[in-house]
């Protein structure tokens, strides 16, 4: 019974993982190229999840078809908040930019507000489900892990073949060396900027696939937290780090549970919560960059 | 020259104390201070919350006349700042309240943790604090001296609930309990066990989940393999949604279930596109619907004050400016403003300590049901009632007394 549930879990844990993954690949895209915290990440997962239910609810678009449009708006929103905010505090001080991007996240959050309520709202796409012997497992929840996936590696693909990618790979490495080779680094910084805003506002879409309830305004704090964490983990400047550090975040934070709750007389929810915090403290410990971070 | 200081100052001593004198009689106003929950984790609530203290102190001062105080009818004010749903704008904003607005009583914000947080504030400027969102017992056990509970103690949540179903069907005895781990949901998990194992249940699965939770399979997959009868379970809002939404992906059908907060409001069916929601129950302090009436109040000897039911609903609905039927949050806010001003009416006074003093030994009865309180201030008059999902509607089911629909048993499959 133990394993099987042990098993059902991963399952579970892995699915959930690939999206966290994705909903953190944003954070680290931004802070690689441009050094810039995003404290106001999980407003965007928000903005990404009104996104879905709008279309879903009102028009009647099927989530899949809402992640290309949250993509667009994502790189929208992403493009007007640098030209209007970031592009002057590139240099500034970092307490700048964090105070500038948790502004922004309060704003999103508080414009969400005006225009849908503060209620706690959510959609029933009713996919249907794959019944295993160990666990059930929800259509959904598979699609929001293959769109995660194939974004993951059409993110890669991009990164690693394209001209463009190239050239943000050269603002990360090193943004002077980058310009005196005729890279124009304000547009790439401004592109970034909007990619990394674009993959998080999809994330939100993955993530009300997987939970599609719960949409509330100020629902992105508990992804803002669990996004730092992952990115970490990861390596703060590494997208494909914050991608597999996603997976194993899903996996410990499911499958934790299963072995905590063996030992008599404890919580193992909470358990399950700390042990990535202390898996990261202890990883931090060994190789301070994370992951798949460079020295 | 020493008989002519000696009279300066008695007449400027006598002067001091009639000025003094007068200006407390000039009392021309009451006022209700709140650090209400704007924004934020609970600004659902904090909305319904001030809708239902507007609608109260709208129907004080347009019907009832405003408080009578020495002789003289005085309106009541309601001033109100945002706290964010954050501890740290409760506390800041309860000082401004008693300290810069000089407000007669502070209205606690939602939740247990926040009212907890703000008691200690109220408690070191003597000012009187009533409690409309905050249920945790643990709140009463402190030793606080101006707080006072309109709202029922968490940990009587479930009890009418284990009873109902101990009534319809005495064959279903395993019980799982899943509660949120923060300070209200703790309490009335306790509650519940204690009720539980009292009318003989065997409790095959008792856990709690953190707050913030995004993902509950681990523990609902865990919950299935004990093969429950009934769960009951919840905490406050997204978690009650993902609760029964996750139960219907694992496929975990059982013959009732009850989540406290979420459950009973209107948004919740819609979030969950209706079928998961079908069956689900929650209890609730008030519901559109209940019977309490001046008649009513009669009979059982108590005072009754405030508006009707429809009453209510209609200046809620004008405070608001919105077109939505109140929740349980707005009826005990609202309930609030009621027993404010019987208490302060019954001492002829608005000193906290003297209207704290009233409240202590205050029965009443009004839209919201009954209102009593212990001497620790805990609320022990009001009785609440379960509510149940029935093909998008909400139905009182227990106590049989008060029903307005059949209770639907088993619940139906997600």
């Amino acid at each position: 019974m133990i394993l099987q549930l042990l098993a059902g879990n991963l399952i579970h844990g892995l699915l959930l993982g690939g999206v966290y993954g994705l909903a953190t690949m944003g954070l680290s895209l931004i802070f690689g190229v441009m050094n810039v915290v995003n404290v106001g990440h999980g407003a965007f997962i928000m903005v990404g999840a009104f996104i879905t239910l709008t279309l879903f609810s009102v028009l009647g678009i099927s989530p899949v078809l809402a992640i290309p449009v949250a993509l667009l708006m994502g790189m929208a929103l992403g493009f007007f908040f640098f030209y209007t905010v970031m592009r002057r505090l590139i240099k500034a001080p970092e307490l700048a930019s964090l105070l500038a991007t948790f502004a922004i996240g309060i704003l999103l959050e508080e414009v969400v507000k005006l225009i849908f309520g503060a209620d706690f709202r959510g959609y029933n796409w009713g996919l249907g489900k794959i019944v295993l012997p160990i666990t059930v497992i929800p259509l959904s929840k598979i699609y929001a892990f293959i769109g995660s996936i194939v974004i993951a590696l059409f993110l890669y693909f991009w990164f690693s073949k394209t001209r463009l990618g190239t050239a943000v790979r050269a603002v990360v490495e090193d943004s002077e060396g980058a310009r005196v080779c005729g890279v124009n680094v304000g547009w790439i910084y401004a592109l970034s900027f909007a990619i990394g805003i674009g993959l998080t506002v999809m994330s939100g879409v993955m993530l009300t696939m997987f939970i599609p309830v719960g949409i509330n305004p100020y629902m992105g704090g508990v992804y803002t937290l669990k996004a730092f964490v992952i990115a970490v983990l990861g390596g703060l400047s590494s997208p494909y780090g914050a991608f597999f550090a996603g997976l194993i975040f899903g996996l410990i934070e499911n499958g934790a549970y299963v072995l905590f709750a063996q030992i008599p007389g404890v919580a193992p929810f909470p358990l399950t919560v700390s042990l990535a915090f202390w898996m990261l403290f202890f990883l931090l410990l060994i190789k301070p960059t994370g992951l798949l971070g460079k020295k | 020259m020493k008989k002519c200081y000696l009279t300066t100052g008695i007449i400027f001593l006598v002067l001091f104390g009639f000025l003094l004198t007068t200006n407390a009689l000039a009392v021309d106003k009451v006022v209700i201070g709140h650090p209400a929950c704007l924004s934020g984790k609970y600004a659902k609530a904090g909305e319904q919350a001030i809708g239902g203290i507007k609608a109260c102190i709208d129907w004080v001062n347009n019907v009832y006349g405003g408080v009578l105080i020495d002789g003289k009818r005085i309106p009541v004010k309601y001033k109100y700042y945002d706290s964010e749903s954050k501890k740290e704008g409760v506390t800041s904003l309860i000082e401004r309240l008693i300290t810069v607005d000089k407000v007669n009583v502070v209205f606690s914000s939602y939740s247990s943790g926040l009212t907890l947080a703000g008691a200690p504030v109220a408690e070191r400027y003597n000012m009187l604090y009533m409690d409309h969102g905050g249920a945790s017992d643990r709140i009463f056990q402190q030793g606080f001296q101006y707080i006072v509970q309109t709202i029922g103690p968490g940990s009587k949540y479930h009890v009418g609930t284990l009873n109902m179903f101990n009534h319809f069907d005495p064959k279903a005895r395993r019980v799982a309990l899943a509660y949120e781990d923060s300070e209200f949901a703790r309490m009335t998990m306790r509650g519940a066990e204690e009720h539980a194992t009292k009318l003989g249940y065997k409790i095959v699965f008792k856990r709690t989940y953190p707050k913030g939770v995004t993902d509950l399979t681990p523990l609902l997959s865990d919950l299935k393999a004990n093969k429950p009868d009934i769960v009951i379970g919840g905490g406050h809002y997204e978690d009650g949604q993902l609760f029964a939404r996750q139960m219907s992906d694992l496929d975990i059908n059982v013959k009732g279930l009850s989540l406290v907060a979420s459950a009973t409001l209107p948004a919740y069916y819609k979030a969950l596109g209706g079928r998961t929601a079908e069956g689900v129950m929650g209890p609730s302090h008030w519901e559109y619907g209940v019977t309490y009436s001046a008649e009513g109040a009669k009979k059982v000897g108590l005072d009754w004050i405030g508006p009707d039911q429809d009453e209510f609903v209609s200046r809620f609905k004008k405070a608001l400016g919105k077109d939505m039927i109140p929740d349980y949050h707005a009826a005990e806010a609202g309930a609030q403003v009621l027993a404010y001003v019987k208490a302060a009416e019954n001492i002829n006074s608005l000193a906290p300590d003297k209207v704290r003093a009233a409240l202590g030994k205050l029965k009443f009865m009004s839209f919201y049901g009954g209102w009593d309180v212990d001497d620790t201030g805990m609320q022990i008059g009001h009785s609440m009632v379960d509510m149940q999902w029935q093909n998008g509607k909400r139905f009182i089911v227990w106590p049989l007394e008060a029903a307005t629909g059949k209770l639907v048993y088993p619940k139906p499959k997600f």
